[in-house]
């Protein structure tokens, strides 16, 4: 019996490490903001704190979502991958949440990031929000 | 739908015609408490109590959504049954339960302030739920016992009016 297994790349928004899936990020970018006026700063998954980096995703074109880190590859096998539950995927507005990847039996948030770009600012992205530090 | 007419209970058929005292049926509920409130599920959509894990949070989430638990490497969702139904959540810390509740197609563990176990009731004492009731909306009938009124609630009203207050209109 063979089990499918597939790359993660660990990044990190504010205090959250995420996960998605590396075939869909096109190339991780130092964030200028000169060159990408346009790059994704707010989304669901909350604003950077300094967006050092960039997630280069290909959907309808190259669009750039800001992080604040990019941690690492990890490969886990596609059984690893879990939905998201029926309760969460009704309530939350947001799509682009694929499900959890259990990473050392921690369940890590999978986020699908065409879907994460067609969405685009989150709503919240429009109130002001409280400035964070790293190391505060 | 969830199976939410589903009691448990019923008289099987061997005692079908017997006298009405001898065979009243039961209806078996799961009750918790909120403040001064008793809420509850039919007894069958609830599999387990077990103590709250680490929570991983889920970004945009209502604040009635705790976010997730792995349990037999199952995730779940946390729900704070007194922030939805009442918004006063529940404090949560290391000795925290939760009561999952399994109605189709939903799988929550659910929050309380605590847990008071299992009630039966006998079926004609069904009542509907009064619609001044707190968190009336969320209701599928009333059952009062000898401690007081419960609250029965409705899984897919749940979800639905949970839905109605994470999405601002």
């Amino acid at each position: 019996m063979s089990d499918e297994s597939c790359q993660l790349v660990l990044f990190q928004v504010g205090a959250r490490v995420f996960a998605t899936r590396a075939t869909d990020v096109r190339r991780i970018a130092g964030f200028f903001p000169d060159d990408e006026p346009e790059a994704l700063a707010e989304t669901v998954l909350g604003r950077p704190w300094e967006a050092r980096r960039g997630l280069v995703v290909d959907s309808a074109g190259e669009h750039t979502v800001l992080v604040d880190g990019v941690l690492g590859l990890r490969v886990v096998s596609d059984s690893d991958i879990l939905s998201l539950p029926r309760f969460a995927s009704d309530i939350l507005a947001t799509r682009a949440l694929e499900g959890f990847a259990l990473l050392d039996e921690v369940p890590t948030l999978v986020v699908d990031l065409p879907t994460l770009v067609r969405e685009g600012p989150s709503a919240e992205g429009a109130a002001p929000r409280e400035e964070k530090t790293p190391h505060a | 739908m969830a199976k939410q007419d589903q009691g448990s209970g019923a008289p099987d058929a061997a005692h079908r015609g017997a006298t009405p005292s001898v065979a009243e049926p039961d209806l078996w509920y799961f009750a918790v408490r909120l403040g001064e409130g008793r809420y509850a599920f039919l007894a069958p959509l609830v599999t387990e109590v077990v103590r709250l894990g680490p929570l991983t949070r889920l970004p945009s989430a209502p604040t009635f959504l705790l976010g997730v638990f792995t349990h037999r490497g199952e995730i779940l969702p946390v729900v704070d049954l007194g922030d939805l139904l009442l918004r006063r959540p529940v404090r949560v810390g290391p000795g925290t339960r939760a009561t999952i509740v399994h109605a189709e197609p939903w799988r929550v563990a659910v929050l309380a302030e605590e847990i008071e176990g299992l009630v039966h009731v006998p079926k004609r004492r069904v009542g509907p739920p009064p619609a001044a009731q707190a968190a009336g909306e969320f209701l599928q009938a009333v059952v009062p016992d000898d401690l007081g009124d419960i609250a029965v609630l409705d899984m897919a009203r749940l979800v639905t009016g949970a839905r109605a207050r994470s999405v601002p209109a």
